[in-house]
């Protein structure tokens, strides 16, 4: 089982490497950055600077997820591929798995690029007080983006214009998923929604670790994150089975 | 000249068709237009974080014209399907110009962009905070419908590119749309950029006509108004001879080096 989620892994960044278009958003997204640290600077809060970092990079793990691991299994079905995944005796989930997480990791990316063009484009530089909470929060929100992309991958195939889903789940969650503006400030009606998006969590705590205070309540903040990781795992499992299972009976599993 | 109306009229149609292939009114209002009020919402949520209800405005206004030029950016991704489906070659063997196809080929945006901002400006004002007059929110329509026009004529030199760069051809729409979203004075005045930004910013659509928008909708005069919407005129008919020469030369070049059929 750890061999083929390895191996789905290596199959996943070759693909990648192959196919640049599949990187788009670590090019475009962490440059919001520009634009949000803009914003501040000419408002006189370059104080609000890691918002604009944390939210951009947020931003691209989120549109990477979508763009790419929303559509693995769409696009082995118009390459003609998904009937061999799916009539292999390996459990096609924990390659999928496989294949998200590489996507994931790649997307962290965004982290980097937004503090490189942060302190490029406008010499921003912050500390971080909470090195070692912030590190563990990245890998939780790891944890929980692979989940949360597991519902993408099949959702995509029932959708009759993925695409426009795709596009369309962007900046909705981007604002209910707190990344540049804490969901404090979003209307209280909305703010029940956005504690069911784990990005909500993620980016409160990672703001958090950027500020001299100590994080409140780290832990069960971190539990949360992995806990709705994990309630995205166990949809997207059974999701997968039942998109799987749809597309055999009626037989499209090779058609798009 | 009637031929170039009747290719355009042509061209034009395949456009609406591609609109309605690519939505029906469900997944345009509910997915796509629903996604764009979010764009803007979130923007003007930064103005909220700062705590300055003369940002929120700012960006309010900004953002819901900028989703007209987002949209209508996807004119470069759109002119590129030509070279995939194949019909490049066919378009290039024809007697009309390719410049003629193409500009009405991806027409659909225009609308698409021009109803996401109207759409915009009528509804989330209120709801963010920001205080505009009904009826100045609608006068501005057709200054939009102008800024719609000069961004496309910009889209399509860089869809030009996009054919000659056919594995690019997402990331130069995208990366031609954040530069637009950064210079223009979306977010922030094009007076806090360098000054070599600064004059690039005037040669660039949207300059000019967001600055007529926000005039309309402020304290502006008719002068204002007026200039502003002259210069992006002035600036979309330059995008426009550009494009012209962009396509001339894509077809120029391609039948002597023999990189039309589906050359990438």
């Amino acid at each position: 089982m750890i061999g083929l989620f390895l191996a789905a892994m290596r199959f996943q960044a070759q693909v990648v490497r192959r196919e640049p278009d599949y990187l788009m958003s670590l090019v475009t997204i962490p440059l919001l950055t520009v634009a949000f640290l803009a914003i501040m600077g000419n408002a006189g809060r370059a104080d609000l600077a890691p918002y604009a970092v944390v939210g951009a990079a947020l931003m691209t793990i989120w549109a990477t997820a979508l763009f790419v691991s929303g559509e693995l299994i769409d696009a082995d079905r118009w390459e003609g591929t998904l009937e061999g995944v799916l009539a292999a005796p390996a459990p096609y989930q924990v390659a999928y798995l496989g294949r998200i997480a590489t996507v994931t990791v790649i997307s962290f990316l965004g982290l980097v690029e937004s503090a490189l063009i942060a302190w490029l484009v406008f010499g921003v530089t912050f500390p971080v007080p909470h090195a070692g909470l912030l590190v563990l929060t990245l890998a939780c929100t790891a944890f929980s983006m692979v989940g949360t992309a597991s519902i993408m991958a099949p959702l995509f195939v029932l959708a009759r214009s993925a695409r426009i889903f795709q596009n369309s789940l962007s900046y909705p969650f981007y604002l209910l998923g707190g990344t540049v503006v804490p969901v404090v400030l979003l209307p209280e009606w909305l703010r029940p929604v956005s504690k069911a998006i784990f990005l909500s969590w993620a980016s409160d705590l990672l703001r958090d670790c950027l500020r001299a205070e100590e994080p409140v309540a780290a832990p069960a903040r971190l539990g949360v994150i992995v806990g709705l990781g994990v309630l995205g795992f166990g949809i997207g499992h059974l999701l997968t089975r039942a998109v799987f299972k749809r597309v055999r009976e009626n037989g499209s599993v090779g058609f798009a | 000249m009637r031929n170039t109306a009747r290719v355009l009229r042509y061209a034009f149609a395949s456009a609406m068709a591609d609109l309605r292939a690519t939505y029906t009114w469900k997944s345009w209002g509910l997915a796509w237009l629903l996604r764009m009020l979010f764009q803007v919402t979130l923007f003007a949520f930064i103005g909220k974080l700062i705590g300055d209800p003369r940002v929120v405005e700012y960006l309010v206004i900004g953002n819901s014209v900028f989703i007209t030029a987002d949209v209508v950016m996807l004119v470069c991704a759109s002119t590129s399907w030509e070279r995939m489906s194949g019909t490049l070659p066919l378009l290039v063997a024809s007697p009309a110009a390719p410049f003629t196809v193409f500009t009405g080929r991806s027409a659909q945006w225009l609308l698409d962009g021009l109803a996401c901002s109207t759409i915009s400006l009528l509804v989330l004002p209120p709801f963010l905070g920001v205080q505009l007059p009904l009826g100045t929110r609608l006068a501005v329509v057709p200054l939009i419908a102008v800024i719609a026009v000069s961004v496309y004529f910009f889209g399509l030199v860089l869809g030009g590119l996009a054919l000659r760069a056919m594995a690019a051809r997402n990331l130069i729409g995208r990366v031609g749309s954040i530069g637009l979203m950064l210079l223009t004075g979306v977010q922030v005045p094009v007076s806090f950029w360098p000054t070599p930004l600064e004059s690039l910013a005037q040669l660039l659509p949207l300059t000019h006509g967001l600055g007529a928008v926000r005039a309309a909708l402020g304290n502006g005069s008719a002068s204002d108004v007026l200039r502003g919407i002259a210069l992006e005129v002035v600036v979309g008919v330059g995008w426009a001879l550009v494009a012209a020469f962009t396509y001339w030369r894509l077809t120029a070049s391609g039948r002597r080096d023999g990189t039309i059929e589906f050359g990438g």
